[in-house]
């Protein structure tokens, strides 16, 4: 346990709050639900026919705002998945009509077959360093090809003219409107959850540092592909609803202009604020039901006017300035209440002296023709600090890469405690107990402080999909790290906000929460006053004085390698020079001719 | 003989839609999702130029010097304040695209428009009639290829195209005005997309969306492309040919998507596409 008082104290007046600001979204929701169920006998036909459909179409919202405006993955796809669901509906009801097994294979049909295509949308967007343009790219090919293979289904689709006159559900208007409020509602009362749950963090981690993500040994791959498949599965059952409502489907349903509509919306809407899109949909296509048929040209003129708009000057939408309105507020001003922070007993197994962390052998890399580490052998054992040097170019950070990210292309083999890491990916390798620290502060700059911790923490401890822990159980030295750095009193802070010393500290507490066997460090001092360096060297040198964990650092500073190093490792142009003790290594004239420039000679 | 002359005109169409989009991919790194509604403006500046009752071949120019006008205008208030979000600047492109075609539509009207042939008849070659246009568009491609490859070669701008493509960081500490290059490109780009629209004409309708159905197979090329437009020649024969050939001998439905399938696969086995090679 941590001695700090303030947070201690600041927790426990929490819960009340906390609990309140918890059945918050329940309450809302409840009152929402009601007030559409008692709605439809005060509008007129037309207004809940458009609104039934208005409402259908913000579920898709929703799944777009996940994707694009959380998860960072800029989609059209979900019209694609949405025409699937309608168009299975309608192909099912039409084949077996609306008996209870129609009805339920309608369902099944509407949710399974859009998740299988998410799948492998999914699997073929990303893979191990795709961009979020080719996962964009991609959804824009899905819908076309979709409506394609509708286009040329003959009977079986329609064809261009689609399917009508299938059974249907046995609802009135009404029950279709109040069958789409519950719908909209229970699907963005579980978006809610879900962003503001520790898992939701994830998404956030995964838009704004992938890498980062990797190294701490999540697999964003199959956190994308997860997300899109099963919000495939949610637009399918949307597309379900809307062919029971419409009773036609068609296919501009399953399009890519509708999937560039639903995208609009969430723009102006407010991307990332999950309300801001549902309630944006609705008034977007409400008032577009009302003035098209007056003013069809004049309407989309102005939407698209007012979409360039808010893409330019407000791109968080309408929500973002109602947020800001909001937040000036004195109510809207809210801090909240920061995790409490628990000390966890290292999990880490001591590892058998006999079998080195780190082993490299003849290890080589060549970018083309030129050379940038050849004959590298190294082995490294738990409980040494070895640092890394050599002048700028001589393949130190090169070498970093090599051993967290086995998919570089290098010849000779890495093995870490035993198993060899060529071609696995960095999460499978942070899997093996390598943690890495980057030589530019590489952590989640939207998140908070607690967050960040959080994320580290997750493959040992998982992430709650439905809430936000009280307590950040976080093993000794990570803790140390924190206190030493005062971050033990920003846990809520957002990361942009932290200094540049404060984030390298961060990062670090990250990477020792992973309980890394190896920790990999580049220039962890680069940039930092002499205070903080001495806190890094203290706490580097107090995690490897135990004998279980070995670190490596790329380091230019040289009289803290000397201070803190069990072991010095010369590197130069690219060949391994000189591996000895500290003592050695100062001592030696080659090194000093090396820094003088002497041997490039 | 047919199906040759088919794969070598539809690669050329192919190659004169989509080098506009990508001279501004290549230097700026946006995607103009916009330029589905400039090669619309193109074909309007024939239609304009019918019913003005000019040379069919006067749209040209006036397309070209419309197009870049309007690219200008558009690079300076919307692509400007977005370089450094280019997910963001394909939905502003997106938007201007919506915005440009409603404006024709208000002033056109929704319907298709009739123009003038650029080229009419057939010419017999080694055996088979074959439509005039197809053949001089051909040779366009190939012209437009030339004077680009030159403008790159050769010219001081081609230089500082290349250097802003490679570091523009660099390029820019060397005392190279790259927000100059970015705009002058943008131009040349968009004047490109309008020439583009007045040599469609003839092989399609006039209307205004006739440009999105065009955008996405320019757009897929182009991203296989990766900037080069050696690259792009290459990919609008294979992906041309690949057209053609579904087209003909399975089904035209599958012809039409061949082109963005294809280039999706490509470009998830090899990230670079067919620049590499």
């Amino acid at each position: 346990m941590l001695e700090t008082l303030p947070v201690a104290e600041r927790a426990a007046a929490a819960p009340r709050g906390r609990r309140l600001s918890r059945a918050a979204p329940f309450v809302v929701a409840a009152l929402a639900a009601l007030a559409l169920w008692i709605a439809p006998p005060f509008l007129d036909t037309f207004a809940v026919n458009v609104l039934t459909r208005s409402m259908i179409y913000a579920v898709l919202a929703v799944t777009v705002d996940l994707l694009w405006g959380f998860a960072g993955i800029l989609t059209f796809g979900q019209a694609a998945f949405f025409g699937i669901g309608a168009y299975a509906t309608a192909m099912i009801l039409g084949a077996y009509g609306a008996t209870p097994l129609g009805i339920a294979a309608a369902v099944a049909a509407a949710l399974l077959a859009p998740a299988l295509l998410g799948l492998a949308v999914g699997w073929l967007s990303f893979y191990h360093r795709s961009t979020p343009l080719y996962a964009s790219v991609i959804s824009l090919v899905v819908p076309i090809v979709v409506v394609q293979l509708i286009y040329s289904g003959g009977e079986w689709t329609g064809s261009s003219s689609g399917l009508v006159g299938f059974d249907v559900l046995p609802f009135e208007i009404e029950g279709y409107f109040r069958l789409a409020a519950l719908f909209l509602i229970v699907v963005t009362l579980a978006a809610w959850i879900l962003v503001r749950a520790d898992a939701g963090r994830a998404l956030v981690a995964l838009r704004d540092n992938e890498a980062r993500c990797a190294y701490l040994g999540l697999n964003p791959r199959r956190l994308q592909i997860r997300l899109t498949a099963s919000l495939a599965g949610v637009a399918g059952l949307a597309g379900f609803l809307f062919a029971n409502a419409s009773g036609v489907v068609a296919p501009e349903n399953a399009g890519f202009l509708f999937g560039t509509e639903l995208v609009i919306w969430v723009a102006l809407g407010g991307r990332g604020t999950l309300l801001g899109p549902v309630l944006g949909t609705v008034a977007i296509d409400y008032l577009a039901a009302n003035l098209s048929g007056d003013l069809p040209f004049l309407w989309q003129l102005l939407l698209g006017t007012a979409f360039v708009a808010i893409i330019i000057l407000l791109p968080g939408g309408l929500a973002d300035l109602v947020g800001r309105l909001w937040r000036a507020l004195p109510v809207g001003r809210r801090v909240p209440a920061p995790p409490r922070l628990v000390a966890r007993t290292a999990e880490t197994e001591a590892t058998a002296a006999a079998t080195p962390i780190l082993k490299v052998e003849g290890l080589a890399k060549a970018y083309g023709s030129l050379t940038v580490l050849e004959g590298i052998d190294l082995e490294i054992r738990a409980g040494e600090l070895v640092s890394l040097v050599g002048p700028n170019g001589a393949g130190k950070t090169t070498l970093m890469r090599c051993l967290s990210d086995g998919t570089e292309p290098f010849t000779g083999a890495i093995a870490v405690g035993g198993t060899p890491i060529t071609g696995l990916t960095p999460n499978r390798i942070v899997g093996l107990g390598v943690g890495r620290k980057f030589q530019v502060a590489s952590v989640f700059e939207s998140l908070s402080v607690a967050d960040c911790l959080r994320l580290a923490r997750a493959p040992h401890d998982g992430l709650s999909p439905v809430g936000q822990a009280e307590t950040l159980g976080l093993p000794q030295p990570a803790l140390d790290v924190l206190r030493m750095t005062g971050l033990d009193r920003l846990l809520t802070r957002p990361t942009h906000l932290l200094s540049h010393g404060q984030k390298q500290a961060l990062e670090l507490a990250m990477v020792v929460a992973l309980e890394p066997r190896l920790i990999l460090l580049d220039e962890p001092t680069a940039g930092l006053t002499k205070a903080e360096r001495t806190t890094i060297g203290t706490v580097l040198k107090a995690l490897t004085a135990e004998g279980r964990i070995a670190a490596v650092l790329v380091e230019h500073d040289l009289d803290f390698v000397r201070e803190i190093s069990s072991r010095i490792v010369v590197l130069h142009q690219g060949r391994l020079v000189l591996d000895g003790t500290v003592e050695d290594v100062v001592g030696s004239e080659l090194v000093r001719t090396i820094y003088a420039g002497g041997a490039h000679g | 003989m047919l199906l040759t002359l088919d794969i070598l005109t539809t690669a050329a169409i192919l190659f004169i839609v989509s080098i506009g989009l990508l001279a501004i991919f290549g230097v700026l790194k946006i995607i103009n999702f916009a330029h589905g509604a400039w090669l619309t403006v193109g074909a309007y500046c024939a239609v304009v130029t019918a019913k003005i009752g000019l040379n069919p071949w006067a749209a040209l120019p006036l397309a070209f010097v419309i197009g870049a006008a309007l690219g200008g205008l558009a690079e300076h208030f919307i692509i400007r304040p977005l370089y450094r979000r280019p997910l963001d600047a394909i939905l502003a492109t997106w938007g201007l695209g919506i915005v440009l075609g409603q404006l024709i539509t208000l002033a056109f009207g929704r319907d298709v428009q009739l123009t003038p042939n650029l080229y009419a008849g057939t010419v017999e070659i080694l055996g088979v009639d074959y439509s005039a246009y197809r053949l001089v568009a051909l040779g366009i491609a190939l012209a437009i290829g030339t004077l680009f490859a030159l403008t790159i070669e050769r010219t001081r701008l081609g230089l500082s195209a290349r250097a802003v493509i490679m570091n523009e960081t660099l390029a820019r500490s060397l005392g190279i005005d790259t927000g100059r290059v970015r705009l002058v490109v943008f131009m040349i780009g968009a004047g490109f997309a309008g020439l583009a629209g007045v040599l469609l004409t003839p092989l399609t309708s006039v209307d205004p969306n006739m440009g999105v159905s065009w955008l996405i197979g320019a757009f897929m090329l182009v991203m296989v492309a990766d900037a080069s437009y050696l690259a792009l020649a290459a990919a609008c024969l294979v992906f041309g040919a690949a057209q053609v050939l579904i087209s003909t001998f399975v089904s035209p439905i599958l012809g039409s998507i061949a082109v963005a399938v294809l280039a999706a696969l490509v470009l998830r086995i090899s990230p670079k596409g067919f620049s590499r090679a």
